[in-house]
């Protein structure tokens, strides 16, 4: 059984596109259409990567991407945000929720804006997690 | 506390500058708006000889998107959370659906774009909301010469009051959002049949009745640290409402919605609706209480 991947997002038919890349490369997909479901399945279980959107409904990546980089327990999850929002939205949204008062967050390793490539896809899983 | 709001549009009639005026609502604890786009199942329907419009309905879907990134990063940029619904079905159905899942605090939404035969036929989008849902339904329209009220729609809501319990409540959700309130009118509007009596001792006497009822509400808000007036008129309900607010200078229109069924809307209509769907302003209707 190859290396977990959690895939986050609303949108049906992308986490059918990224699943389908994952298992063609190997890897185990498992899925959450929004930032509570997979907050809570990474409690239960933490996966080897988190393949994370940002826009989506109840709770969005930008709020999860805090939760998991701030809980001590959990700062070691590998993620990769996968977006339409732009990188520098998101890295002025963590700026201002620093601001706001909550604790500084390291800018993500690996961010790519949606639409992506399988063989892009790929390549990032295997930096982050081999 | 306003905390989440769900934020409805068809585009052309709310755009971003209304999501930018009602960020006010952040002195109020405002930190999450959710956007929705409901494509109309007859939008993308399958027609003989067509069939089903899935092209047209990715076109659809993917326009609404694009518009809805661009405006959450905007949100995000600023601290806010941001989600986004984009769903084909009927209107009220999916805003309650998703009013249900985000526990939302309020719903905005635009004026109804149907024809008055249309919404004898289907009912009217807010009639049918306010009649399904216990949150507040705030329908949003750019004011004449004042667009969005500078921002600051809160700013000097007129309180359109009938003395139900609906409007009750509709006092207790003003003294919610002080911050954001400068001062409050509160209107009563007099029927024309009262008063087309013989007598001017009747008129008098409907005034003076008004008059003292409108007074125990404004030292209500008035306790709650809130400026308030208060204003008699005579006439039509929505057209008398709809004179105060122009005469008092006013932000929107509060008033309780009725709890009417839809078969009696339909056919003796409601104040509610009318001045919702009619008025130049700004109408935050408060639904009754549900059991």
């Amino acid at each position: 059984m190859g290396k977990r991947v959690l895939v986050v997002d609303d949108d049906p038919d992308v986490r059918v596109f990224n699943t389908t890349v994952l298992e063609e490369n190997g890897y185990s997909p498992e899925e959450a259409v929004n930032g509570e479901e997979a907050l809570q399945a990474i409690r239960a279980a933490p996966p080897d990567l988190v393949m994370l959107d940002v826009l989506m409904p109840r709770q969005s990546g930008i709020r999860l991407y805090r939760t998991l980089k701030t809980d001590p327990a959990l700062k070691a999850v590998k993620i990769i945000l996968l977006s339409g929002i732009a990188r520098a939205s998101f890295l002025k949204s963590q700026q201002a929720l620093t601001e706001f008062g909550g604790q500084p967050v390291p800018e993500p390793e690996y961010y790519l804006e949606k639409p992506v490539d399988a063989e892009v896809l790929a390549a990032a899983v295997k930096k982050a997690i081999g | 506390m306003i905390r989440k709001l769900l934020f409805v549009t068809k585009f052309e009639e709310l755009g971003y500058d209304a999501v930018k005026s009602l960020l006010s609502l952040r002195e109020v604890s405002l930190e999450h708006v959710v956007f929705m786009y409901v494509i109309e199942r007859d939008k993308v329907a399958f027609r003989r000889g067509v069939g089903y419009q899935k092209s047209e309905e990715l076109r659809l879907k993917e326009s609404a998107n694009i518009r809805f990134i661009d405006w959450a990063e905007r949100l995000f940029e600023i601290g806010m959370e941001v989600g986004v619904y984009i769903q084909i079905g009927n209107m009220a159905a999916e805003v309650t659906k998703a009013v249900a899942r985000e526990e939302a605090d309020l719903v905005v939404i635009g004026r109804s774009q149907k024809s008055l035969l249309e919404q004898f036929y289907s009912g009217s989008t807010v009639t049918e909301l306010v009649r399904r849902l216990s949150v507040p339904v705030l329908v949003y329209k750019p004011v004449p010469d004042n667009p969005f009220a500078f921002g600051k729609p809160f700013q000097r809501p007129l309180l359109a009051t009938d003395w139900s319990p609906a409007s009750r409540r509709a006092v207790d959700y003003l003294i919610a959002i002080k911050p954001l309130i400068e001062e409050v009118r509160v209107v009563n509007v007099v029927d024309e049949e009262r008063i087309n009596g013989d007598s001017v001792m009747q008129a008098q006497l409907a005034r003076k009745d008004a008059k003292a009822r409108l007074e125990e509400i404004c030292s209500r808000l008035q306790a709650a640290g809130i400026p308030a007036r208060s204003h008699v008129y005579v006439g039509r309900p929505a057209e008398g409402v709809e004179k105060a607010a122009r005469e008092c200078q006013s932000t929107m229109v509060v008033l309780g919605s009725s709890s009417k069924n839809r078969w009696v809307e339909r056919w003796i209509g409601s104040v509610p609706r009318e001045i919702a769907e009619n008025s130049a302003f700004p109408t935050l209707l408060i639904a009754p209480e549900r059991d």
